[in-house]
C-alpha cells in the first residue's frame, strides 16, 4: 500500500513537472508582435508587402502552434519559442530593410522628377528657339499653353514626395516627361514647317 | 512470471506501434495557399465583407486543427477538420472567383470611363482647332492628358482606388476645358445670331448672282474665305485669324475679327503682310454697336474703335490683330481677281454648333 502511496506521488509530481514547467512563451509572443508591428510602421506594407504578408503569416502559425501545445497535457513551447524567433528575427530585419527601399524609391522619385524637369526646360528651350512672327504666334501661343498646363501639373510631383508617395510621384513624372517630350517633338515640327515654307 | 511480463510488453509495444499518428489533412496547406492567392488577388480591397467571413472561417477550422493535433497521436481523428478545411476551401473558391469577377468588373467600368473622357479630350481638340483663344482651353487640357496618361498606366497595374481619384482630377480639367470652349463658342448655338449670319451669307450670294459680280464670303468658325462669281462658288481658301478671332470686333485692339457686310475700299500691293485688301470697317452698324457698348461702359473708356481691318497674305497659320490672312499665292489670286468695291461679307458660321457643344456635357 505504501509502495502505491509513494508510486502516485511521485507520478504526480513527476506530471507536474512535465506540465509546470512548460508555460506560454508570453515574453516572446509579445517582443514578436511588437517587431512585427513595428515593420509595419516603418512601412513594410507599402515598401515590402510581399514579405510582410509572410510575416502575418508566419506569426500566426507560430501562435497556433502555441494553442496547440496549450491544449496539450505535455506541453512543449520549444519549436513555437523557435518559431516565434526567427518571425522576430524576419521582422527586425526587415524593419532594417525599408529605410533602404524607401530611400531607393524616393531617389527613383526624385530621378523621374528631374527628368520631367528638364523634358519640360528642354520643350521650353525649344519654344524659345522658334521663329516668332505672324504666322508662328497661334503655335507659339499654343505650345506656351500646354507647356503651361505641364508646369501647373509639375508641383503635383512634389507634393506626392512630400506626402510619401513615392511610386505615385514617379508615375506623375514620367507622364510629365512624355507629354512634354511630345510638345517638344511638335515644336520641332512646326519649326520645319516654317522653314520649308521659307 | 518473467514470461507473462515479456509478453505483455511485447503485446504493448505491438499495440503501441500499430497505433499510427494519422497524416496532417492535406487540406491545411491547400488552404495556406488560398488564402495566399486572395490576399494577392485583394479580396479584402475587392470584396472586404465576404474575405472577414472567409477567414472567420478558416479560423475555425485552423482552432479545430489545433484541437485536433493537441490530443495524443492514437486518439487524433482529422475527419471533421478535413470537412471543415474543405468547406473553407469551397468557400475560399467562390470567393476567388468573385474577386477575380469584381475586378474584371472595376476594370472594364474604369476602362469605359477613362474611353468617354478620351472621348471627351477628343472632341475638345477638335474644336480647339477652330479657335484661336485656346490657351485657357489647351492649359486645362494638358493637365487632362497627364492625369488620363497617369490613369492608363495604373490601369495596367490593377490600382483601381488611385484611378478613381484620377478620373475625378481628368473630369475637373476637362470641364474647365468645356466652360472656356462654352464662353468661346455661345453665340455660335444661338439660333438667332446664326440666322443672321445665314441671312447675310444669302443676300452676299444674291448680289453676286443678280449683278454677276464677284463677292467674299468669310465664314470665320471653318476658317475659310469663299469666293463667289455670278452667285456661284469659284474657290475656297483657307484663313487665318485673331487670338479672339471668333469673337465680334467691337474696339481697336481687341484682336477680334468684325462681322457684317462690308466693302473692299482699298487694295494695297505692297503690305507688311504681301498684299492686302482693306474694307470698310467699321461700317455704321458697328459705330452703333461701338457706342452702345461705351454707355454700357462694355469697353474700356480711352478705347477707339480701330480700322485697318484687311485681307492680306502671309499665311493661314498667321495669328493676325484682327484681320483675315490667307496665304501668299492665294493673296496673288484675290488682288487680281477683286477690284474695290467687291463686297465682303463676314460671318461667324451657317451652322449652329448647339448640337456640337451640347455633346460635350
Amino acid at each position: 500500500m505504501k509502495k502505491l502511496v509513494r508510486f502516485f506521488i511521485l507520478g504526480f509530481f513527476a506530471v507536474s513537472l512535465f506540465t509546470s514547467c512548460a508555460k506560454q512563451p508570453s515574453q516572446e509572443m509579445t517582443d514578436t508582435r511588437a517587431a512585427v508591428e513595428a515593420a509595419i510602421k516603418e512601412g513594410a506594407d507599402v515598401y515590402a508587402a510581399d514579405e510582410q504578408k509572410k510575416l502575418n503569416d508566419d506569426l500566426t502559425a507560430a501562435l497556433d502552434e502555441i494553442a496547440t501545445q496549450d491544449k496539450k497535457f505535455f506541453k512543449k513551447f520549444g519549436t513555437a519559442k523557435e518559431m516565434l524567433a526567427k518571425v522576430k528575427a524576419d521582422a527586425e530585419a526587415l524593419k532594417a530593410a525599408i529605410p533602404a527601399k524607401k530611400e531607393a524609391a524616393k531617389n527613383a522619385a526624385l530621378t523621374a522628377q528631374q527628368e520631367a524637369r528638364a523634358a519640360l526646360d528642354e520643350a521650353k528651350a525649344f519654344l524659345e528657339k522658334a521663329p516668332k512672327g505672324k504666322g508662328t504666334k497661334a503655335d507659339i501661343e499654343a505650345f506656351t499653353a500646354d507647356l503651361k498646363g505641364l508646369e501647373d501639373s509639375f508641383p503635383e510631383i512634389q507634393a506626392a514626395i512630400d506626402r510619401e508617395d513615392f511610386f505615385g510621384a514617379s508615375n506623375t513624372a514620367a507622364m510629365i516627361k512624355e507629354k512634354a517630350a511630345g510638345v517638344s517633338e511638335q515644336i520641332k515640327q512646326a519649326i520645319e514647317k516654317v522653314k520649308g515654307k521659307r | 512470471m518473467k514470461t507473462a511480463r515479456i509478453f505483455a510488453l511485447a503485446g504493448l509495444t505491438i499495440f503501441i506501434l500499430s497505433c499510427q499518428t494519422p497524416p496532417l489533412p492535406s487540406e491545411v496547406e491547400h488552404a495556406r495557399e488560398q488564402e495566399n492567392n486572395l490576399w494577392r488577388a485583394g479580396a479584402a480591397v475587392y470584396a472586404p465583407e465576404e474575405y472577414t467571413q472567409y477567414l472567420a472561417s478558416l479560423r475555425l477550422a485552423k482552432d479545430m486543427f489545433i484541437k485536433e493535433k493537441a490530443k495524443f497521436g492514437w486518439f487524433r481523428n482529422y475527419k471533421e477538420v478535413e470537412a471543415g478545411f474543405q468547406e473553407v476551401l469551397t468557400r475560399g473558391q467562390a470567393l476567388l472567383q468573385s474577386v477575380e469577377e469584381k475586378k474584371a468588373l472595376k476594370s472594364r467600368t474604369l476602362s469605359e470611363q477613362l474611353e468617354t473622357l478620351r472621348e471627351r479630350i477628343q472632341r475638345i481638340w477638335k474644336l480647339i482647332l477652330t479657335v484661336n483663344e485656346t490657351q485657357v482651353v489647351r492649359r486645362s487640357l494638358a493637365r487632362a492628358e497627364v492625369a488620363m496618361m497617369e490613369s492608363e498606366a495604373l490601369l495596367g497595374k490593377e490600382k483601381y482606388a488611385e484611378i478613381s481619384r484620377k478620373i475625378a482630377v481628368i473630369q475637373f480639367h476637362l470641364g474647365q476645358a468645356e466652360e472656356a470652349v462654352f464662353s468661346i463658342l455661345a453665340r455660335y448655338a444661338e439660333e438667332a445670331q446664326v440666322e443672321t449670319w445665314r441671312r447675310w451669307a444669302m443676300e452676299t450670294i444674291a448680289e453676286s448672282r443678280k449683278k454677276g459680280a464677284t463677292a467674299i464670303l468669310i465664314t470665320k468658325l471653318d476658317r475659310t474665305l469663299t469666293v463667289y462669281r455670278g452667285g456661284k462658288v469659284a474657290a475656297v481658301y483657307n484663313i487665318g485669324l485673331g487670338k479672339y478671332g471668333l469673337s465680334d470686333k467691337l474696339y481697336a485692339g481687341d484682336e477680334a475679327t468684325p462681322e457684317g457686310r462690308y466693302k473692299v475700299i482699298k487694295k494695297i500691293p505692297q503690305s507688311r503682310f504681301h498684299k492686302a485688301l482693306l474694307i470698310d470697317y467699321p461700317n455704321d452698324e458697328d459705330k452703333k454697336e461701338f457706342s452702345q457698348a461705351k454707355k454700357k461702359g462694355l469697353i474700356p473708356p480711352q478705347a477707339g474703335i480701330g480700322g485697318l481691318i484687311e485681307i492680306h497674305g502671309g499665311g493661314e497659320d498667321s495669328l493676325t490683330g484682327g484681320c483675315v490672312a490667307v496665304e501668299d499665292s492665294v493673296m496673288d489670286k484675290l488682288f487680281n481677281e477683286v477690284s474695290i468695291g467687291t463686297p465682303v461679307t463676314i460671318i461667324g458660321s451657317t451652322e449652329s454648333v448647339a448640337e456640337l457643344l451640347a455633346s460635350l456635357k
